[in-house]
């Protein structure tokens, strides 16, 4: 049977190789941790349902993207159809907070003339002891650019859920003030079935794993 | 409409490669019964080149087959019956001439001395021929017996499969396949063909002959694939990185190993350069990520060769310098060059094999010989990793053109529901299917490309579409985006060996031969 979601949002991951964007995402599809896995080469494809309020549930679409820089030309392709992204760094990698910037404009000068919504995230934040990056620096960051941050551990489950339901939430509130608009041509945003039923919490649990298949 | 063409192809060209072959080499029982649903004998006929699968027994399989076969097949003419010659066993050596044996690699003498097969003292008296017509071999150091225990093989086999299909998938899952089909233990046995496949490779291999023909004749019988015990050479030769001149082997070899090493004295150093210090870093954080849950490709040891072998690459070739992917390539090379000694020393597995109580002078020359191998086959494909990567992009536009003419259904398919190839095999092309597919059969695949002329850089093509056929039904079981996108990024080969790979190859010379000389006939 078909998951009723109300809206598919498409997402894209990205940021410096090796701050835990394929890690993250695992966790958040597939609810493990994986301790080691090759690098991502060019685009991996994953999906899950969250439910941002009782019965309305978004189909998330998420591209897990290369960090390496070869590997641009073929992930900037995906900028332009995503409506949502997070963008990690390292907390305990000073320079994977550094490029940040870099990211955004790398992203912002391929996604015209749409736009996508942000999310900060510090990554790793269990191994507080290696910590090079402050939540203050980060938050100050975040705000210069309209972003909400949040840091997050893969390895502890820590915020994983919270980030991606975050974000799904502030860009529902953008589709439903009409800031955002589904168009034809354009993979962002698409309308998906409305359920007739409010279904309960554990259901949703269940469809959400049959979905991971 | 793809099966019909099939068969009217096959149909028109009996002479080419043509009828239904015995198993060459194959180290496999029959694993997979989807197969024969998938390629009834009848339907689709197989050649040359081609591993078919067994029947129960080898005799049984020869004799439902013997009016399929070439009569002027010469590689026929010593098997149906001919018991297999005595004068094959080395087993005048014995397990003390080890040492030595390792001395004369070092000195690079590499010519096919079967290590592997060597005889322990306690076995003789064991090599008697059967009435059945089954015989009993020593292989690996193992007292085997070649028809009538296959069963028992595939079931360890089997059960060994089982385990691994509950490891978790994606994307790690394709090298965490055991690679031990090359290495002594659990090996199955060797039939009499293969026994005879050997002994082509072993003539053809000591030959002094300088003759390019003989290089020609190797390719020939690479292409169905390398009997594990000369495969470290025969690649070595293969691969363009040693002369077929026999007598010159030495020199090169001595020669190019300390050419490499020269230029890690010269430039290894330099990795902490500003220049350099971002390509290393990119290699040191992918190493440990290399292969990450076979523990051979933990070991410190192994690490340092795999990281100074592709530091070394990349500086001297700035146009591409290092792209993620290629650390997958050094893989294969230094397992092969690798099983040459591990098998050698303790019959033990190659994954898990600790590099470190190898003797120095064997390390290095596997890492040298890794690190030219390896060249070689980049030097063919290095557009695949230069600025915005135009070798993939190109091979992936053919693929598509390619799939569009020779199955327009999953090509349809993948326009109603939105797939483009780029999204899965972009993977394919980058990693040349070793993401999809155990290490084993990457070894078995990596035979038949360095047998092609430009295998990894145009015969590449015709297996990925081949590959991507092969999942026709699946494919067009799933009926949105993302299932399909979910099955294209996990195709399930956990359990593929030899067999699955022969079909592969056969499968994409079909589509080569039709294509190959008409590149217009594939483009729309």
């Amino acid at each position: 049977m078909e998951a009723i979601w109300l809206y598919q949002f498409r997402l894209i991951v990205i940021g410096d190789s090796t701050v835990g964007k394929s890690c993250l995402i695992r966790r958040f599809t597939e609810g493990r941790f994986a301790q080691v896995s090759d690098p991502t080469v060019g685009v991996d494809f994953f999906s899950r349902l969250v439910e941002i309020e009782p019965g309305k549930r978004i189909k998330l679409q998420i591209w897990d993207t290369a960090g390496q820089e070869r590997f641009r030309s073929i992930t900037r392709a995906y900028y332009r159809n995503s409506v949502g992204g997070l963008l990690l760094f390292d907390i305990t990698n000073r320079r994977s907070f550094q490029n940040v910037h870099d990211w955004l404009e790398e992203a912002r000068s391929h996604v015209q003339p749409h736009s996508i919504v942000f999310l900060l995230v510090g990554h790793k934040c269990d191994l507080e002891a290696q910590r090079q990056v402050t939540r203050q620096e980060a938050e100050k960051l975040a705000g210069a650019y309209g972003m909400r941050y949040i840091e997050t551990s893969a390895r502890d489950a820590i915020n994983v859920e919270h980030a991606f339901t975050e974000l799904t939430r502030e860009i529902f509130a953008l589709v439903r003030s009409g800031d955002i608009t589904i168009q034809e041509g354009w993979e962002g945003v698409k309308s998906g079935f409305v359920p007739n039923v409010v279904h309960s919490s554990e259901e949703v649990t269940k469809s959400d794993r049959r979905c991971l298949c | 409409m793809a099966t019909d063409n099939r068969i009217n192809f096959w149909r028109r060209n009996t002479k080419v490669p043509g009828s239904v072959q015995p198993v060459y080499g194959a180290q496999h029982p029959p694993l997979d019964p989807r197969l024969r649903r998938t390629y009834p004998k009848d339907t689709k006929p197989k050649f040359n080149n081609l591993k078919s699968k067994k029947a129960c027994s080898f005799h049984e399989f020869a004799c439902s087959t013997n009016d399929a076969w070439d009569i002027d097949d010469e590689e026929d003419d010593n098997f149906c019956g001919t018991p297999f010659s005595a004068s094959f066993t080395p087993s005048g050596q014995d397990l003390t001439s080890v040492h030595n044996q390792q001395l004369r690699h070092q000195t690079g003498e590499t010519e096919p001395v079967l290590p592997h097969i060597l005889t322990p003292p306690r076995d003789e008296g064991h090599n008697s021929q059967r009435d059945d017509g089954s015989e009993c071999e020593r292989v690996n150091g193992k007292f085997v017996k070649s028809s009538s225990d296959a069963d028992l093989n595939t079931t360890s086999v089997r059960s060994s499969l089982q385990k691994q299909q509950s490891l978790p998938v994606r994307p790690i899952i394709p090298l965490v396949a055991r690679i031990s089909d090359q290495n002594a233990s659990g090996a199955p046995p060797m039939t009499v063909r293969e026994k005879s496949r050997l002994d082509k490779f072993k003539q053809l291999l000591a030959s002094p002959n300088t003759d390019l023909a003989i290089t020609e004749e190797l390719r020939k019988h690479s292409w169905s694939g390398i009997p594990r015990e000369v495969r470290p050479i025969t690649w070595r030769l293969l691969s363009g990185y040693l002369p077929a001149n026999k007598e010159r082997r030495e020199l090169v070899l001595k020669r190019k190993r300390e050419e490499y090493f020269g230029f890690i004295e010269q430039y290894y150093h330099s990795r902490t350069d500003e220049h350099y210090k971002d390509t290393y870093r990119q290699i040191h954080i992918d190493i440990p990520r290399t292969n990450p849950l076979i523990p051979l490709f933990q070991q410190p040891a192994v690490q340092e060769v795999f990281e100074r072998i592709l530091f070394i690459w990349a500086i001297r070739h700035p146009a591409s310098g290092y792209v993620q992917g290629i650390n997958d390539l050094v893989t294969p090379f230094f397992v092969v060059f690798l099983s040459e000694f591990v098998i050698l020393i303790l019959a033990e597995d190659v994954e898990n094999f600790d590099v470190a109580a190898l003797p120095l002078e064997t390390q290095r020359n596997i890492e040298a010989d890794s690190f030219w191998c390896m060249s070689k086959l980049l030097d063919g494909i290095q557009d695949n990793y230069t600025f915005a990567q135009p070798g993939i992009q190109n091979k992936v536009k053919a693929l598509e053109e390619l799939v569009s003419r020779i199955d327009v259904d999953i090509h349809n398919h993948f326009k109603k529901y939105e797939v483009e190839y780029l999204q899965f095999a972009f993977r394919w092309m980058n990693n040349l299917l070793m993401r999809e597919l155990p290490l084993r059969c990457t070894i078995r695949l990596w035979d038949t490309y360095q047998a092609e002329a430009e295998g990894f850089s145009h015969f590449h093509l015709y297996v990925c579409a081949a590959f991507l056929i092969e999942w026709r039904k699946e494919i067009l079981c799933m009926v949105d985006f993302q299932s399909l996108l979910m099955l294209l990024q996990n195709l399930p080969t956990i359990h593929w060996g030899n067999e699955e790979v022969g079909l592969l190859l056969a499968e994409a010379y079909r589509l080569k031969y039709m294509f190959a000389d008409a590149p217009n006939h594939y483009k729309r």
